[in-house]
């Protein structure tokens, strides 16, 4: 009946990587078996009872496969597969672990403008979008997605190289009483407490007070 | 919850939860069914529901989860002891609210707490309450949406 004996060797660390909610499958290939081996990708949605075919990635090389589109309700957890095929073989379908794009996706930092004046710096902070298929889609800050996001703030005196540390939920933040002509650096971190999740500091942004007049 | 206020330990309940979620979660195989989830999801839900659905689920998880969860990793059992523990101060404040009128439930939520027991109820009784415990995110979501 053309049906291929499994024996390939299963693909490896199937998993989800995920920033943002850009939601993107990744595997390992099989043990030992180098080049030409070709992939097929499934996923399901937990509860539901069908496992779905990705046609985008079927028969790729390539160790992996968006499916941002397919699991963008994030109040929803998901199942995805990945089976190898090879010279007329191939391997067992091998899951990942249940996926909750709310709880085990990666933030980005937020991105810093910084503005000054003789004696205070004033700091904006964007968080970052939730994934979107196309420009033209409707954008959600992850903002609107945890309620609870607080920023943490880093500000440095370049010259004394004393830091501040500030915690705080609004996305603007004036730290007065500085000194004139004088270098501080920024940096921020996004930090939601339930579900914890916690981006990386952002690059630094430097600028400088004003000199006195 | 509506004019119920409780104190809820979310943070700490979550950060249990994730040290045995995808430990509790491999020893459930059946993807194909939820929970909490069958037929529809609890963000489906009237959010004046919020404080029905939420004493109800507390009880269900105190007297028909957390006690047939035992697992052969003395971790884990700890994990889930504790957790069970952040319910059961939740669960007595809820009590109170519900006591007081202020948690009252409509008719969709009725229907919805039946479904769940239904569902449970479709599962022998530690496959059904290792599925509930592994659906624990499913519900601390539905709580920390706004």
């Amino acid at each position: 009946s053309g049906e291929l004996y499994c024996s390939l060797p299963n693909p490896r660390n199937v998993h989800f990587e995920s920033v943002n909610m850009k939601n993107v499958l990744h595997w390992l290939p099989p043990e030992g078996t180098g080049d030409g081996v070709l992939y097929r990708v499934k996923y399901s949605v937990y509860g539901v009872g069908k496992w779905i075919r990705k046609p985008e990635c079927r028969n790729i090389n390539r160790t992996w496969c968006d499916l941002s589109t397919e699991t963008s309700d994030y109040e929803e957890q998901y199942y995805a597969s990945v089976k190898a095929f090879l010279n007329g073989k191939c391997s067992d379908w091998i899951e990942t672990a249940r996926f909750n794009p709310l709880t085990d996706t990666k933030i980005d930092p937020p991105v810093v403008r910084v503005s000054s004046t003789e004696r205070s710096i004033s700091i904006i902070l964007t968080t970052p979008e939730k994934w979107k298929r196309s420009p033209e889609e409707e954008s959600i800050s992850l903002l609107q997605v945890y309620p609870g996001l607080q920023y943490n703030v880093s500000v440095l005196n370049k010259k004394t190289k004393k830091r501040w540390f500030f915690s705080i939920s609004n996305n603007t933040l004036v730290v007065p009483w500085l000194e004139p002509g004088t270098a501080y650096c920024v940096s921020a971190q996004i930090h939601v407490t339930t579900p914890l999740l916690r981006s990386q500091f952002s690059k630094e942004y430097c600028i400088s007070t004003l000199k006195d007049k | 919850l509506g004019s119920c206020r409780v104190p809820i330990s979310m943070a700490e309940i979550r950060a249990g939860f994730n040290t045995i979620k995808a430990n509790i979660q491999a020893r459930d195989p059946i993807k194909t069914l939820s929970i909490l989830s069958y037929p529809h999801s609890l963000h489906k839900l009237k959010s004046s529901d919020r404080c029905c659905i939420t004493h109800h689920l507390f009880n269900f998880y105190v007297d028909k989860v957390f006690k047939h969860c035992k697992t052969e990793d003395s971790y884990v059992n700890r994990k889930i002891s504790s957790i069970a523990n952040s319910f059961l101060s939740v669960r007595r404040s809820l009590q109170q609210c519900h006591e007081q009128n202020k948690c009252l439930c409509g008719q969709e939520s009725t229907e919805k707490l039946r479904q769940i027991l239904v569902n449970y109820q479709g599962l022998n009784v530690t496959s059904a309450a290792i599925k509930s415990l592994g659906e624990l995110d499913i519900l601390l979501d539905w709580m920390e949406k706004s």
